[in-house]
């Protein structure tokens, strides 16, 4: 995985860059349009209430840094032991199908992204994201394997969300697992209409009928005999 | 029911390092290092964590976040979503760290164990951040689909919002 991020880095970079300037933008109106009507409402409620939500943020990463803690330390019991190949082995076959490739390395990486993703533990599963979604651009049928993998990783079925069902224990809610059984449909509700909708829209092999597919064709075959 | 699920998370410890121990793993050495990388990671949320956080009490403080929850409330009610849960919807595909400061807000506000709250835990798991994984992920990949899979996406997460808040419902 550091293969991928280093060779690819200043493309990352630069995207980052362009995600974060538009995030900048939403931030710096936003803040600014609630500071000004607090001017005019209350100007005294301003310093509280950026103290209390600095607090409130440490008070949360602090819990957040629990949980990660627990099933990070899970995880790579898991890398040592095997356990994660096993899993990754075991979607092979269903992933293969999915994104149509028989690439071994850009399967393997996929399949590691999304057993990740399965526990909810979002962040730890951009290395592999970054590194399958390179790969998946160089298969012969690249331009539908992408964006399945993309509708994938946006609707990532929960097994068992992690991170929220520590964060209710830590907050002491009386039922904390009750939540699973609603992710696990929801996410599976969503993550099927996502591939629908993909396999609709976004055919696997390309239309014939459309001359501008013709090139396209020509260059899958090419790739594949390579 | 519940105790089924009470039972999942000591089974899959127990089953984990039961299994690790038999394959020879040292247990104890393998779950620290992994709890070493931990800590970076949360310090590098944090910083967004903090800024987001701050910016949604002087949402609250000014009155503009109710203010903007009553322009959109026709909307969301039409869809069947609470408009508690507004401010969630609407920064959960664009920031990870954002959301999860919006959803601790949300529990606190209401109380862990209300309807709203479990709504906002199961809208907050229904997916990942759509524009952050399009950005990083796909970095220098042109492909002609992609705006088409960014569509489809965002479908499907307001599609999983409106049956999250159904299923939180009747479940």
């Amino acid at each position: 995985m550091f293969y991928a991020l280093s060779s690819a880095k200043p493309v990352i970079f630069r995207a980052l860059t362009a995600y974060i300037i538009r995030m900048n933008i939403l931030f710096t109106a936003v803040f600014l349009i609630c500071t000004a009507l607090l001017l005019f409402n209350a100007p005294e409620a301003f310093l509280p209430a950026l103290i209390d939500g600095a607090g409130k943020s440490a008070t949360l990463c602090l819990s957040l840094l629990a949980t990660y803690a627990l099933w990070m330390g899970l995880m790579r019991v898991w890398e040592d032991s095997g356990v994660a190949r096993g899993i990754s082995r075991l979607l092979k076959p269903v992933a293969r199908k999915l994104f149509r490739t028989d690439d071994d390395e850009a399967l393997g990486a996929v399949c590691m992204n999304l057993s990740v993703n399965l526990l909810g533990i979002s962040g730890a599963t951009t290395p592999y994201g970054v590194k399958a979604a390179k790969l998946l651009d160089k298969t012969p049928e690249a331009e539908y394997a992408s964006a399945m993998f993309f509708v994938l990783n946006a609707t990532s079925l929960q097994l068992f969300p992690a991170s929220i069902v520590a964060m209710l224990t830590s907050m002491h809610s009386a039922n904390p697992t009750s939540i699973i059984l609603p992710t696990l449909f929801t996410t599976l509700f969503s993550t099927l209409l996502g591939c629908t909708l993909t396999f609709l829209f976004i055919r696997p092999k390309s239309k014939s009928k459309q001359p501008v597919s013709a090139p396209k064709i020509l260059k899958t075959k090419g790739v594949s005999m390579r | 029911m519940t105790h089924f699920f009470a039972l999942i998370v000591p089974l899959i410890f127990l089953l984990s390092f039961s299994f690790a121990h038999f394959r020879k793993v040292r247990v104890y050495d393998s779950y620290a290092a992994g709890i070493k990388s931990a800590p970076p990671l949360i310090l590098s949320l944090f910083p967004y964590i903090a800024a987001v956080t701050m910016l949604s009490m002087l949402l609250t403080v000014s009155g503009l976040g109710a203010k903007l929850a009553e322009w959109l409330s026709p909307i969301f009610s039409f869809l069947g979503i609470p408009q508690e849960i507004a401010p969630l919807v609407l920064i959960k595909p664009l920031s990870g760290s954002g959301s999860i400061a919006v959803l601790s807000d949300i529990l606190e506000r209401y109380g862990v164990d209300s309807y709203i709250s479990r709504c906002a835990c199961v809208v907050y798991g229904s997916s990942e951040t759509v524009f952050y994984i399009g950005a990083v992920y796909f970095a220098g990949i042109k492909r002609k689909k992609f705006n088409a899979a960014l569509v489809i996406s965002l479908v499907s997460f307001l599609a999983s919002v409106i049956f999250a808040c159904f299923l939180c419902r009747i479940m």
